[in-house]
């Protein structure tokens, strides 16, 4: 039985489509997320749901209830946006209390459920800060605790963490998904981020010019790309048109052919490699990029540039420029894509 | 949508406010005679025929511009200097010029001028009731304007760095200031120029007050017409209403 | 402005020799005619006016701040500064306000021809002001002949307090809209969205978010307005040719009427004068200072 409910929905500004023709439903407790470049739509789709743009068509139903019409104060939706949206002339502890003090709760309780709150964002000391003297990191943590401490029924976060550095975003991810599933709240979480959707994520909807293209889980999405976008945003990809797929592994193809940098191997010559792959392919190493504990190759065969990953063991093993190789492709890995 | 009905209305009712009293005395001065109905009747422009063949008229405001356009002179010719001595030598004055320019900004007219009108109606500066006295209360009512808009140009310019950009190639001080620094103001400057002369025409209380039948500017002029008829001063009022329209333009133009 | 510089690498420092600031005397003397005009034209009359409001002819005194003090005309004077002051600021502020908030949600052409005609009439001040109020709404003029003949009023009094508050307020309107206008541009849009997602209706998240955050903006733009009317003079002057009783008209007449002058009176009403604006410029400081936690 699923929880929100979403069927048919369609955006226009003027003759422009936001979105359109959008279907999805969540489970309760569930986290999905919306992936998608700039532009794709997905920031308004977000905006909708929460009853703060209208959308043309189609409707909206969370445990039942159908909301599309109803007024963003009566939807029971808390959200988190990218400005954090923090009020200024409030101290940390008054903007949380905002939604409870709207809702006429005695003080005590609103004292209760505000510092319950605080520890659970571990902002214990920040109480009487206001927002201009925390860091990004603890404005992000002080908007999540004011969209929770109302205890709505659907969490929405329009890319919380895009503003902050890489470190912060990590901890902050693992931080939000850990309060998440802990309060078992169904989330709907916007991002242009590949990695923190994987990390994330039950379930990503990739949306593309206001349609979602693709959905399922992180890995369904990461090892079988529906379409060409999907396969080019979620990145790396090598992909091949029709003819140099028939060029380079004489394979007839009606769409491209994706096939991810780690799912070829290299194999100096006179290395033993396993027959049960395809036919070793002639290629030479063009140049190499360290990214870490992998070592991304380019590497040519039949005129053609492909992404190769290898893990990085020893540097004595890193193949210089002009080296010739051979490539071992896993068929299994392959995918055609439109 | 209700609330773009709303704003649209509430700008609307703005506009009408602000725009009535205008486009009234506009048709006043158009009108021949003008009863009690919503539009007059006999539209002419014999009023402006006749103010603009005014003598009294057109000599108040020949003085008008005298003073206004001697004072904005003396004005630059001071002031700009000031302000590059400043930011080039001494950058740690701008906030005390800053304070002392908003003072004449914040004394009401009227108090200094009963200052001036004791301390210069006799003794070595006996300039009460001669246009001196104007261009030395004018130049206080332009300092503020000139000196923001000139202090914003050469914070928005290295001053340091060009001068001894400059030095280095050759110029001495003199020559970086007028060769360098000063096209960098020009725009600034004229902007804050018109600015201030819409102000200076305004001015009524120094006129009236300090110079007086002695000295009688536009807007004095205009005050010593009030027993005439009403659609002659209204085209007075209209051809000074227009004519600061024409600095306000060029203002707006020259900030782009 | 600090004149070491930092050794260049790899060479040894060398000690550099502190400027002296006798160094600029010929650019200092640039300065000169700017401090002498500033000084001829502005802060000596301010001097003489301090000085002379405690003289009197029996020497140094407080006698003319406690002849204005217990004279009804001269605090009638004050009490129709204020009353008006107050009132045509209030009102002006009210109206500069909603027009503020409806101009950031117009079309941008609509919005830049509404900002143009706040700067053209900006200008129309003083006289021309009267006068076309006279024109308008004064005992003949076109719209009292309009609105008597239709029965809606029976008479307007122009050449009054109601008057003259009507003429104040017209020029505070320009002035407060283009005060006001870029304040709303701190104005977050998230903030009303999320105010709305937490249960706040329109009202409310004005209330307890957009007005307080705007407060500093409105006080001040309040006093400006404020300091602006109490210091006016040509309006009311032209309107009733001196004859309604104000603080600056008052003072006007000290010094330049045709019986009697008295510019020591006129010095001790002008610095009553100012001590009001600085009283209410000083409230505005502290009211600022009680809520600048946030304010940045």
């Amino acid at each position: 039985m699923s929880y929100v409910e979403a069927s048919g929905l369609a955006k226009k500004y003027g003759n422009a489509t936001i979105f359109q023709d959008i279907h999805f439903s969540l489970r309760k407790g569930e986290f999905v997320t919306l992936l998608g470049p700039s532009g794709c739509g997905k920031s308004t789709l977000l905006r909708s749901l929460a009853g703060l743009t209208d959308i043309d068509a189609g409707c909206i139903r969370v445990d039942g209830e159908d909301i599309t019409r109803a007024a963003p104060q009566k939807r029971g939706i808390g959200m988190v946006f990218q400005s954090y949206a923090l009020f200024p002339n409030m101290s940390v502890e008054q903007n949380i209390a905002f939604g409870l003090k709207l809702q006429k709760l005695p003080g005590s309780e609103i004292a209760r459920k505000v510092a319950d709150v605080i520890r659970l964002v571990a902002l214990s000391g920040k109480e009487q800060h206001y927002p201009h003297e925390l860091s990004g990191g603890q404005r992000q943590r002080v908007a999540l605790a004011r969209a929770l401490v109302v205890e709505p029924r659907i969490l929405l976060l329009d890319e919380p963490l895009s503003a902050l550095d890489a470190r912060i975003r990590k901890s902050l991810r693992e931080q939000i998904r850990d309060i998440q599933q802990r309060l078992g709240l169904t989330t709907v979480f916007v991002t242009h981020d590949q990695e923190e959707a994987l990390t994330m994520s039950d379930r990503i909807f990739v949306m593309d010019q206001g349609r979602i293209v693709q959905e399922g889980s992180a890995e369904m999405i990461y090892t079988r790309p529906a379409t060409e976008f999907v396969a080019r945003f979620m990145g790396s990809y090598n992909l091949l048109t029709p003819t140099e797929a028939s060029r380079l592994l004489q394979l007839e193809t009606r769409g491209h052919l994706a096939i991810r940098p780690e799912a070829i191997q290299i194999f100096t010559p006179g290395q033993a490699y396993p027959a049960h792959l395809s036919a070793p392919l002639p290629a030479t190493i063009r140049q190499h990029q360290l990214l870490g504990n992998v070592i991304r190759y380019q590497v040519q065969a039949h005129g053609i540039t492909l992404q190769v990953d290898q893990l990085n063991r020893r540097a004595e093993d890193l193949l210089a420029a002009g080296t010739e190789v051979n490539l071992m492709i896993d068929q299994q890995q392959m995918r055609e894509v439109h | 949508m209700r609330a773009e009905l709303y704003h649209r209305s509430v700008v609307a009712v703005l506009i009408l406010l602000l725009t009535v009293p205008v486009l009234a005395t506009l048709l006043y001065s158009l009108s021949e005679h003008w009863g009690a109905t919503i539009l007059p009747d006999d539209l002419s422009l014999s009023w402006y025929l006749q103010l603009w063949q005014d003598s009294a008229f057109l000599a108040a405001f020949g003085r008008s511009l005298a003073v206004c356009l001697g004072t904005l002179l003396l004005a630059t010719l001071i002031i700009v200097p000031a302000v590059f001595v400043v930011f080039y030598r001494f950058p740690g004055l701008d906030k005390l010029m800053n304070a002392l320019i908003l003072i004449p900004f914040a004394v009401p007219p009227v108090v200094t001028s009963v200052g001036l009108l004791n301390i210069y109606a006799d003794g070595p500066l006996n300039i009460t009731g001669t246009p001196w006295i104007l261009v030395g209360c004018y130049f206080t009512i332009a300092l503020p304007f000139m000196y923001r808009s000139l202090a914003n140009s050469l914070a928005s310019i290295n001053v340091r760095d060009l001068m001894d950009a400059a030095h280095l190639l050759g110029a001495s001080t003199p020559v970086a200031f007028l060769r360098v620094i000063l096209p960098n103001l020009r725009k600034g400057l004229m902007a804050s120029l018109f600015l201030a002369f819409s102000f200076l025409l305004g001015d009524f209380v120094f006129a009236n007050l300090l110079a007086g039948s002695h000295y009688e500017t536009l807007q004095v002029y205009l005050y010593n017409m009030r027993q005439t008829s009403g659609h002659f001063t209204s085209a007075i009022v209209m051809s000074y209403f227009l004519f600061t329209l024409f600095l306000t333009w060029l203002t707006a133009r020259f900030s782009k | 402005m600090k004149t070491t510089s930092l050794p260049l690498a790899g060479k040894p420092a060398v000690p550099v020799r502190p400027r002296s600031r006798l160094r600029h005397w010929p650019a200092a003397l640039l300065l000169l005619p700017f401090f002498a005009m500033l000084i001829l034209f502005s802060l000596a009359p301010m001097v003489w006016v301090l000085v002379n409001s405690v003289h009197t002819e029996q020497g140094l005194s407080l006698a003319n701040y406690n002849d204005i003090l217990s004279s009804p005309f001269y605090r009638q004077a004050f009490d129709n500064s204020l009353r008006i002051s107050v009132w045509s600021s209030v009102i002006g502020l009210v109206i500069s306000l909603l027009g503020a908030a409806s101009l950031r949600r117009v079309s941008g052409r609509l919005r830049r021809l509404v900002v143009s005609i706040t700067n053209m009439t900006s200008n129309l001040t003083g006289v021309p002001l009267a006068f076309a109020f006279i024109i308008l709404v004064g005992t003949n003029g076109a719209l009292t002949l309009l609105l008597r003949q239709w029965g809606l009023i029976e008479d307007f009094r122009l050449y009054s307090s109601n008057g003259v508050i009507l003429i104040y307020t017209y020029f505070q309107i320009p002035l407060g809209v283009l005060l006001l206008y870029p304040a709303f541009d701190s104005l977050d849009d998230d903030w009303q969205a999320a105010a709305s997602l937490l249960g706040a209706r329109l009202w409310q998240y004005w209330r307890y978010v957009g007005l307080p955050v705007l407060a500093p903006a409105i006080l001040g733009t309040f006093i400006l307005l404020f300091a602006n009317a109490i210091g006016a003079y040509a309006s009311a002057y032209a309107l009733t040719q001196g004859n309604f009783n104000l603080i600056t008209v008052r003072i006007a007449s000290l010094v330049s009427g045709d019986i009697f002058l008295e510019p020591n009176m006129a010095a001790a009403l002008s610095v009553l004068l100012m001590l009001m604006l600085l009283l209410v410029t000083a409230v505005n400081q502290w009211l600022l200072k009680k809520g600048a936690r946030h304010a940045r």
